[in-house]
């Protein structure tokens, strides 16, 4: 059972239109104390809106935000002294080195000091390149300046809006492995990204977004079961599916090649051994087709391309 | 709000293009100097001597004073100008705007900073002219009269020489407010320098325009910017080139319609960054 406090974020029927263009409709989301959510959708289906809705660049027409049962509406600068937030495209000035963009940011923020910055700076391994002007930086090096401005005032929510973009496969594996050490520190995390196992490796809860509005909310491990797979191959493909098909608890069956796909519950294998071996028809292979969250993911959005 | 002022004056201390237009700033002063210096050392034949003795009192004290207050403000509404929106609109470009505020929130203050550290900039930015000004004008003093003469420095003329810091930089306050409210309409640097060096020159042709024609139209100068500021600069107490062509309003009159333009743009500039959403 959760309390109000456990709740970071509730939005309550929140939605934006942009003329006729509806881009958040209706939607209901809570993000509870300590989770790592992942927030997921196709190019344009409302989820930078909804984030910068949270973080108060953009008004909604209607609905509600609370971040730490405070309306963002009313309470905007007390909520913005315990968020962070990296947003997709880094904004620093490119003529201050990453110290002094570092200084600029920490100077309008809340009790940071230069020890607090130097930190910061190490956490991203960018300590040996701060004095180096930010228009030289990487793509990479500047994420993860990003991430150590976000991580400045120690903020209790962050939020993070494709936080591996741009990055090696060894830079994203830190970014995995720095998300996770903040969501055991029992920091909250939002995450918006389109590396969707990078999002299944390291959420406790996803919600599912498209044109504008919630499609699917679990744990990924939940999410993933809905889509229990098996995967057999038969001796007589043609009476195997026309057994199976007789059989309420088979939602599809697919043919790939000389092998069935049967959307099916897995604890059902014993049953699909038995009923088929009983009409003659035998079994050399089955086994449980390892679902993702992608695949769930493409199932859901019509394979529309990730953002 | 006091952290956010000294961030955006650390901002401008930090840019090359500060540091550029003080250079623009001196370069210029020297144009103007030694030209006029030049034209009275070797006046062409035609110029009667009436003419050529304005020009020398121009770059010699004590009419310098007023040459370098309306130098400063005439050239530099065209360097705050390019300053003012740069800073401004390259915070949509660069993201920076966004960055700024999901660490406050408060956009006024975001709006309000910005002004003032403007305003210290314009401020010092009167006082590096006067400097180089003045450095001018004791060469071409010396090199005109052959002696400097200090005799007109008065306890009223140190007040006088105030007034004429105080109007100067009331001249570059309009400008500074409609440049970061075209930044802001615009959310662009391009639009803000565009739009109010546009207007700063297309109101100088209509001005002469309007107050060449008869009748009502000769009125509306008397409503737009530069001629109410022209009739608070110092230069307009003198004749020859600096000096207005058309009547001018009484300084009074100026003062009120100027105010007027400050208050508008800055309460559209707060109303719209307000309401407006930040997406950049």
């Amino acid at each position: 059972m959760t309390t109000n406090n456990d709740v970071v974020v509730r939005t309550e029927h929140l939605t934006k239109h942009y003329g006729k263009l509806v881009a958040v409709d209706d939607l209901n989301l809570e993000v509870h104390r300590g989770e790592v959510f992942g927030f997921l959708g196709p190019n344009g289906s409302g989820k930078s809106t909804t984030m910068c809705m949270m973080l108060g660049l953009i008004a909604p027409t209607s609905g509600n935000i609370e971040i730490f049962g405070l309306s963002v509406k009313s309470n905007l600068a007390d909520i913005l002294g315990k968020v962070g937030a990296v947003m997709e495209s880094p904004g620093f000035y490119p003529y201050l080195s990453g110290w002094d963009n570092l200084k600029v940011f920490a100077r309008i923020s809340r009790n940071v000091t230069d020890n607090r910055m130097k930190d910061v700076l190490k956490l991203v391994d960018l300590a040996d390149r701060a004095q180096d002007k930010f228009s030289g930086y990487s793509q990479g090096m500047k994420q993860r300046l990003a991430i150590a401005c976000a991580l400045l005032h120690d903020p209790e929510f962050i939020i993070f809006d494709e936080p591996t973009s741009g990055l090696d496969p060894a830079g994203m594996k830190e970014i995995r492995e720095l998300l996770i050490r903040l969501g055991q520190e029992g920091k909250t995390i939002f995450l918006n990204s389109h590396l969707l196992h990078e999002v299944e490796l390291v959420c406790d809860h996803v919600a599912i977004i498209k044109k504008g509005k919630m499609i699917a909310s679990g744990a990924p491990n939940d999410l993933i079961k809905h889509g229990d797979t098996l995967q057999i191959r038969v001796t007589d493909t043609d009476k195997a599916v026309a057994l199976l098909n007789e059989e309420d608890w088979v939602s599809s069956i697919t043919r790939e090649g000389d092998l069935l796909i049967l959307k099916a519950p897995a604890k059902r294998a014993t049953d699909i051994s038995a009923l088929l071996a009983q009409n003659g028809v035998f079994i050399s292979e089955m086994k449980a087709r390892e679902d993702s969250l992608e695949s769930f993911f493409l199932e859901l959005t019509e394979e529309e391309t990730v953002d | 709000m006091i952290d956010q002022i000294r961030v955006e004056l650390f901002k401008l201390r930090k840019r090359k293009i500060t540091w550029i237009m003080i250079i623009v700033l001196a370069a210029f002063f020297c144009l103007i100097f030694f030209a006029v210096y030049g034209i009275t050392a070797n006046p062409p034949a035609r110029m009667p001597h009436e003419g050529l003795e304005i020009m020398r009192n121009l770059i010699t004290f004590p009419d310098a004073f007023k040459m370098i207050f309306s130098t400063a403000q005439n050239i530099g509404a065209i360097l705050l100008t390019i300053i003012v929106a740069s800073s401004v609109g390259n915070e949509y470009g660069w993201g920076t705007i966004r960055q700024t505020l999901i660490r406050k929130g408060i956009r006024y203050q975001y709006v309000v900073s910005k002004l003032v550290a403007f305003v210290v900039y314009a401020l010092i930015g009167i006082v590096i002219a006067f400097i180089i000004g003045f450095c001018l004008a004791l060469l071409t003093t010396q090199w005109v009269k052959g002696a400097l003469n200090w005799d007109f420095i008065t306890v009223s003329y140190i007040g006088e020489l105030f007034t004429m810091y105080g109007w100067t930089f009331y001249g570059l306050f309009v400008y500074i407010l409609l440049a970061i409210l075209l930044s802001l309409v615009g959310r662009s640097a391009i639009v803000g320098i565009g739009g109010t060096l546009g207007y700063y020159f297309v109101e100088s042709i209509a001005i002469s325009i309007f107050s060449q024609s008869g009748g009502w139209l000769s009125e509306i100068p008397n409503y737009l910017i530069g001629h109410n500021i022209t009739a608070i600069l110092p230069t307009t107490m003198m004749q020859g080139p600096f000096a207005s062509s058309g009547a001018l309003p009484s300084t009074l009159y100026a003062s009120i319609v100027l105010a007027i333009y400050c208050v508008v743009f800055l309460g559209l500039s707060l109303y719209l960054f307000k309401r407006r959403d930040v997406t950049a």
